[in-house]
């Protein structure tokens, strides 16, 4: 079985906050995040 | 992002450096898009130097240009959170600013009266306010912003800062069948969970709740932003956790003064049909013989004969903005304005007059029950 997939649109303080809350209690989740911005979430 | 096929799980996305795109599979989707400047399509808005600010990048932008010299005027466009703290900036960098706002008083968050000392705070630090006016178009010298067009004048202007508020960008959601609710936010439940199997969303994108209206709300705010966001990335990591909705709160500074709200203002109780009472008081920000105490004045609005508190505003000197979250946090557990005067608030000389400033007002609007 392949490994679960969470695809987040936007990488700034939701998105972010949320990849991350869910890697920290689900190592094994692939997460990835697409931004259409140089830069992702600058005070999450 | 181009497109969501919510049936076959799948996002297309375009490489904004290659061009090209390419279908993701997801078992889960996060939209966390945001919320996109409202721009007028009015003459001359294309021109350079009209500048909107949502992002770090377009914050670098002006910072940039204001850095390469020779602006001397410029017009802010709404007042706002950003039109206000975008104007702060312009006069730090020595430009002579004027502020254009469509309502009677700057801050459309608060009630009228606690607007106009903060207009009052903007005259003061020499901002030049065109109040009651209205933008029509931009006047334009080969393509570069030279003036401000309103209903009455025209303010030169060597760079124009758009501080008209924002929208969801919900666009995607929409054309992926996905519910929509207040001002067209993606609606979610208390979870964060979509209308759509699988789809989750967080963010300025989505929708709120509102404890004290008890109505969905949206409101684009960091701090909102942050709490979706952990609660969305809590379920989607396989745990439970709830957002239950919002107050209101928000704070801002311009120079020296500071500005917070909570709750609902006069507007929003008259929309709803909440017949409600209101105090103002003024007092000091510490022990009035204590150096360095400032101004602050503290408006507070209950419910007409129940007593419960519908929510605050605050403008004052140092040391005032962040006393709203008494009021926020009383919102919160539904508190009247009896309840709120035993609260057991910390005093010392240094940081608060005896009475802090929020109960006194509580006092106040209790005396009128």
């Amino acid at each position: 079985m392949t490994k679960e997939k969470l695809v987040v649109i936007g990488g700034d303080a939701a998105g972010m906050s949320a990849a991350s809350q869910a890697k920290r209690r689900r190592p094994e989740l692939e997460i990835v995040v697409f931004e259409r911005s140089p830069h992702t979430s600058f005070s999450a | 992002m181009v497109e969501i096929d919510a049936a076959q799980r799948k996002v297309l996305v375009r490489d904004l450096q290659r061009g090209d795109s390419a279908w993701e599979s997801y078992d889960q989707l996060l939209i966390a898009t945001g919320a996109v400047p409202l721009c007028p399509d009015l003459p001359g808005s294309d021109a350079v130097d009209i500048c909107g600010v949502n992002t770090l990048e377009s914050g670098l932008e002006i910072r940039r240009r204001l850095d390469r010299g020779g602006m001397k005027k410029g017009v802010v466009v709404g007042g706002g959170y950003i039109g206000l703290e975008m104007a702060e900036a312009l006069v730090r960098h020595g430009l002579e600013v004027s502020l254009v706002n469509r309502a009677p008083q700057v801050m459309g968050t608060l009630d009228h009266d606690m607007g106009a000392l903060v207009s009052q705070a903007l005259r003061d630090v020499g901002v030049s306010l065109y109040l009651e006016e209205t933008l029509t178009a931009f006047e334009t010298r080969a393509g570069k912003v030279t003036g401000v067009v309103t209903d009455r004048r025209t303010l030169p202007a060597d760079i124009v800062i758009l501080g008209l508020g924002v929208r969801p960008n919900t666009a995607l959601a929409a054309s992926a069948g996905i519910p929509l609710g207040d001002k067209g936010s993606i609606r979610v439940n208390e979870r964060m969970q979509t209308g759509v199997a699988g789809i989750w969303a967080a963010g300025d994108c989505a929708e709120s709740f509102h404890l004290v209206s008890r109505r969905p709300f949206h409101i684009a705010l960091g701090t909102v932003a942050n709490r979706h966001g952990r609660v969305a990335g809590i379920n989607l990591g396989g745990g439970y956790a709830t957002f239950p909705g919002v107050v209101g709160t928000a704070v801002t500074k311009i120079c020296q003064m500071e500005v917070a709200r909570t709750g609902l203002q006069e507007e929003e109780l008259r929309e709803l049909g909440i017949e409600w009472i209101s105090a103002v008081i003024k007092s000091r920000t510490r022990a009035g013989y204590f150096p360095g105490a400032g101004e602050i004045t503290v408006k507070v609005l209950a419910e007409r004969g129940s007593g419960r508190l519908l929510g605050g505003q605050i403008v004052g000197m140092e040391g005032s903005a962040k006393r709203i979250d008494t009021l926020a946090t009383a919102l919160h557990a539904g508190f009247t304005v009896e309840e709120m005067i035993n609260l057991d608030l910390g005093y010392a000389p240094p940081f608060s007059p005896v009475w802090d400033p929020v109960v006194i007002a509580a006092r106040e609007v209790a005396k009128e029950l």
